[in-house]
């Protein structure tokens, strides 16, 4: 668990939106999502996920359903709406910009300067 | 997120609370579930993998709270809370929670109550669609700002401006004959004449039937049609929709009912309910003055005239219209528009015209509840904030173990924010009161045939605004102390109660309130002791004629449709029997009797001889037109010259009366008996001054001595007068013998408003200015009570908490006397400067009240010789009480004191 990094505020909604992205997900479906598609390098307090998930309702970005789990239990799955996607979507340019720019910041060289 | 998914969520928090919540609940022990398949996939028993997951899953409740405030909802929880939390405080004390909601609603209640007066005189709207496109015309002139046109002008209003999509005209509420059928005697009953497109252009339909057409109102006399009020309607026909084109006599005259206005519609003055509207082309069946030709002459003016503004006209243009028009009015008719001028007023400035007694009346209890409201307020303001004092100490602690100050300050206003609400009911519960005790005085006020309403009643307007005033007063007077109580010291407020090191600061906003309610409460009732002493001064000083023995009934021979020939013979017989009669001392017939509810006409005239100003046509006085036995019947005494005789003729030399202030006012230290003046203009009719007659109380109780002119009978016939009857006994048992004299003349003669002369003079001189003056005198009661019991508080408290001070000052070895000086000094200052302001403001509502409502006198030393020192025994009372418990406290037990 050592190598799992702490996630940067702000960012678990974009990870929710992404994993939701990928097909109807209830809560525990969601975390699992999460931790398959960062090959298990982010570390997400299980009960933390809910508050974001209920926020992201109320903003309108998500919406959520009653339905049966794979393992035939009752569970309420979410879904990206419309405005989710389009978050999604923006999110993910921004956070891209910003990476970009640590990433160069963070390469570079005493002669570049 | 968007504003009205806040509400959504907010309003689904709030009304699902339960759901949402099992729904949380449900969700996540689903998540529980799940996890615990996995562990037990992989190889851990079923309750050993229960357990892990829930380890796994954190602190499940604050998750579960941060999850709970992310659903939205959380401002109506903590809303929730407070408000118990509030509840359960109030509660802890409750005298002083009474205490506070009592005085709230006393203070809004007094100002619901004016409430209901203001609204009804001055902001309800006229009950017409769109009602703020309809102004008012007004004729203007040297001695009037606010008089009415002639039917001639009307016509060219109508015809001439661009400015209203429709000018309408109507005359005032005139008493009409009616009866259903014509072998049944005619009643009294209210009309009003309108121009034919009257209700069309207020936007009024009828309920039942049609309007009035154009054509209706266009050939003088020939079409006899009536629109009824809905009330009229249901009181003389049940209601029967069958009503229309039935055939009623009005005045003697057949006419058709053609509609019923609707409901919602009462007419458009704020006393008068006319029973029905009939068009100005019938004006001869319903005309007042015989002199004149009401569809021809252009000075008979009569006709209040009001329009609707054409959507996208301005007021201001309308103005510069009217204004051309008056200019062209007064060259092409010099005769009767010299010196005349014209404007457009809104119905808020009809409303609160000057030389309007209502609004005058308005205005003074307005001051005044607003006064009263003030003082509850800083009453209240004050203890709460000695409640938020005391309750340093549990602040404090709320503060450091983390409570935001946010948060306290939300927590206090609930509470003011709940007493106020609380208060805000009582308030509009004693409003209500108001209004109905108000109400039992309907028959006192209304002493008339005529169908008259006091409109004042609770309804959604006044109702909105009490609450709203309660909720502004909790925000005022609670506020600044939760901001007080929760800037605290912490160390210091945990320790001990008492908090605060008597910084200057802190003690400031206290002295404030002190002071305010002193000068306040003595505001209050000096304005009760002058209006309330002015009042009765103004009845001692007499009336200056003879009210007791006098039977009054008045005539409209029109109402019968007789002419005036038929008329004087009438009036002529009737006054010659009655002399006869036994029990009856003598009798007289005026146009209008003293003190009654109708005003009296004005008479245009010039001092002959007199030069006048070049842009002054004449002088105008108010008149009475009387017969040979008015002087004596009603006991005026002549000063100079005579009274009218029955040498006074239509054919004999034109004669008058004047009162002693007109002989004073225009021949100043000469004999007015024998100058001359002229009716209308220079060159008007010549009348001569034959008597000066003692100058009498006509228009009110409490009037200014007005100049005033008689002119007989004989020679300025008026088909409606009033009798009044001598009598030697009782004037009523005289009804029987006037009702048999008139009986044999014309049975079929209405007496209208029969009574007792003093009786009416009592109601209507007497009682009802009484019932303005109890409620200046309730508020100026309540004023003062609450001001004795906040200041008594607030200065109680003050030295209360210096106990321990004064504890340390006697260890010290301060002696009594030094003690109890020190304390009361203070409180002396305060009410010093107090009183110095009220003083101040109390000399600023006297000369308001001066010269809106009495004659001006000087200053009313008693209300100050009673009020000032009533308010500093109050407080010395309440400084020396506790001052002197404190100085009888030991030391050592003073300064452990909490």
């Amino acid at each position: 668990m050592t190598d799992q990094a702490q996630l940067l505020p702000g960012t678990l909604d974009l990870l929710i939106l992404r994993a939701v992205s990928l097909g109807a997900l209830h809560g525990y479906g969601i975390l699992l999502r999460i931790q398959q598609i960062s090959g298990g390098a982010l570390l997400i307090e299980q009960g933390a996920l809910y508050p974001g998930l209920f926020r992201l309702v109320r903003q309108g970005l998500l919406k959520a359903s009653w339905g049966t789990s794979e393992n035939n239990r009752r569970a309420k799955f979410y879904e990206l709406t419309a405005a989710g996607r389009k978050r999604l979507r923006q999110e993910t340019d921004t956070w891209n910009r910003l990476a970009t720019a640590i990433a160069s910041a963070l390469a570079a060289q005493p002669e570049e300067v | 997120m968007s504003f009205f998914s806040t509400i959504r969520s907010l309003a689904s928090a709030f009304l699902q609370r339960g759901q949402v919540n099992r729904e949380m609940e449900d969700e996540l022990r689903s998540h529980l579930q799940h996890r615990a398949d996995d562990l037990q996939r992989a190889g851990i028993s079923r309750t050993e993998a229960e357990r892990r997951a829930r380890l796994e899953f954190g602190g499940f409740e604050k998750f579960r709270e941060e999850a709970r405030e992310a659903l939205g909802g959380r401002f109506v929880e903590t809303l929730f809370q407070d408000i118990r939390f509030s509840v359960r405080s109030l509660r802890r004390t409750p005298g002083l929670t009474v205490f506070v909601i009592v005085t709230l609603a006393l203070g809004i209640g007094m100002v619901s109550g004016t409430f209901s007066m203001v609204d009804a005189l001055i902001f309800r709207p006229y009950p017409v669609p769109h009602p703020s496109g309809i102004v008012t015309l007004v004729s203007t002139t040297h001695d009037s700002s606010f008089d009415d046109f002639s039917y001639r002008e009307y016509l060219d209003l109508r015809d001439k401006t661009q400015s209203y999509a429709g000018v309408i005209a109507n005359s005032d509420m005139k008493a009409v004959g009616f009866s259903a059928d014509a072998s049944s005697t005619p009643r009294v009953t209210g009309g009003m004449m309108v121009s034919g497109n009257y209700l069309h252009v207020l936007g009024v339909e009828p309920q039942l039937g049609r309007n009035f057409r154009l054509e209706e109102d266009q050939v003088p006399g020939r079409d006899a049609v009536v629109v009824l009020s809905p009330e009229f309607w249901r009181r003389e026909f049940g209601g029967d929709p069958a009503v229309i084109n039935r055939h009623v006599r009005l005045n003697g005259v057949e006419f058709t009912v053609i509609g019923v206005a609707p409901e919602k519609f009462p007419g458009m003055q704020i006393f008068d309910r006319p029973d029905f509207y009939i068009p100005l082309a019938m004006a001869p069946v319903f005309s007042t003055d015989l002199q004149k030709n009401f569809f021809e002459d252009r000075d008979d003016r009569e006709l209040n005239v009001k329009a609707r503004l054409k959507p996208g006209a301005t007021l201001q243009q309308a103005q510069n219209e009217i204004a051309v028009l008056a200019k062209n009015f007064e060259s092409e008719y010099p005769k009767a528009n010299l010196g005349r001028g014209a404007a457009v007023h809104t119905q808020f400035e009809m409303r609160t015209r000057v030389d309007d007694a209502n609004w005058k009346f308005t205005v003074i209890f307005v001051v005044l509840a607003l006064a009263v409201l003030l003082v509850a307020c800083t009453n209240v303001a004050g203890l709460l904030l000695s409640r938020g004092r005391a309750r340093a100490r549990e602040i404090a602690i709320r503060l450091s173990i983390g409570a935001g100050r946010s948060r306290l300050i939300r927590l206090l206003m609930t509470e003011s924010l709940i007493l106020a609400s609380l208060g805000g009911l009582g308030g509009v519960a004693i409003g209500y009161a108001f209004v109905e005790w108000f109400h039992t005085f309907d028959q006192v006020v209304l002493m008339t045939d005529l169908p008259l309403a006091l409109p004042f009643r609770m309804d959604t307007r006044v109702l909105l605004a009490s609450l709203a005033l309660a909720m502004l007063s909790a925000v005022l007077c609670g506020l600044a102390p939760a901001l007080q109580s929760t800037r605290v010291d912490l160390a210091s407020g945990i320790k001990s109660a008492e908090v605060d090191v008597p910084g200057r600061k802190r003690m400031w906003g206290r002295n404030v309130l002190v002071v305010a309610q002193v000068s306040t409460s003595l505001m209050l009732l000096t304005a009760a002791f002058l209006m309330v002493r002015g009042f009765q001064r103004d009845l001692q000083v007499g009336t200056n004629f003879q009210k007791d023995h006098l039977l009054m009934t008045t005539f409209d021979p029109r109402l019968v449709q007789y002419n005036p020939t038929q008329t004087r013979q009438f009036y002529k017989l009737l006054t010659e029997r009655l002399r006869e009669a036994p029990g009856v001392q003598g009798d007289a017939l005026m146009q209008n009797i003293p003190l009654g509810t109708d005003h009296f006409d004005g008479l245009a005239f010039v001092p002959d001889g007199l030069q006048l100003p070049r842009d002054r046509e004449n002088f105008s006085s108010t008149m009475d037109t009387v017969d040979e036995g008015y002087f004596n019947t009603m006991a005026i005494p002549i000063l100079g010259g005579r009274g009218f005789l029955q040498s006074d003729t239509a054919e004999a030399p034109r004669v008058a009366v004047v009162n002693e202030q007109f002989a004073k006012h225009y021949w100043p230290g000469q004999n007015a008996v024998g100058q001359h003046i002229r009716l209308d203009s220079r060159d008007g009719a010549l009348v001569e001054i034959v008597g000066v007659a003692e100058t009498i109380k006509n228009e009110n109780a409490a009037d200014f001595p007005a100049d005033f002119i008689y002119l007989p009978l004989a020679q300025h016939p008026i088909a409606r007068l009033t009798l009044m009857v001598r009598s030697s006994g009782d004037p009523v048992q005289l009804v029987q013998t006037v009702k048999e004299a008139v009986r044999t003349l014309d049975p079929n003669l209405p007496m209208i408003d029969t009574r007792a002369y003093e009786e009416y003079y009592r109601n209507q001189a007497v009682e009802s200015p009484k019932i303005a003056m109890k409620m200046v005198g309730a508020m100026g009661l309540v004023g003062l009570l609450m001001a004795v019991a906040g200041l008594y508080g607030l200065i109680a408290y003050n030295v209360s908490r210096r106990t321990h001070e004064i504890g340390i000052r006697m260890a010290l070895g301060a002696d009594r006397s030094e003690v109890l000086r020190l304390v009361m000094g203070k409180g002396l200052v305060l009410v010093g400067i107090g009183t110095a302001l009220g003083l101040a403001m109390g000399f600023a509502v006297e000369r308001l009240m001066n010269s809106m409502l009495f004659d001006a006198g000087g200053v009313d030393a008693l209300a100050y010789v009673v009020v000032v020192p009533t308010l500093f025994v109050v407080t010395m009372l309440a400084a020396y009480i506790p001052a002197r418990r404190a100085s009888r406290i030991a030391p050592t037990e003073a300064l452990r004191y909490e």
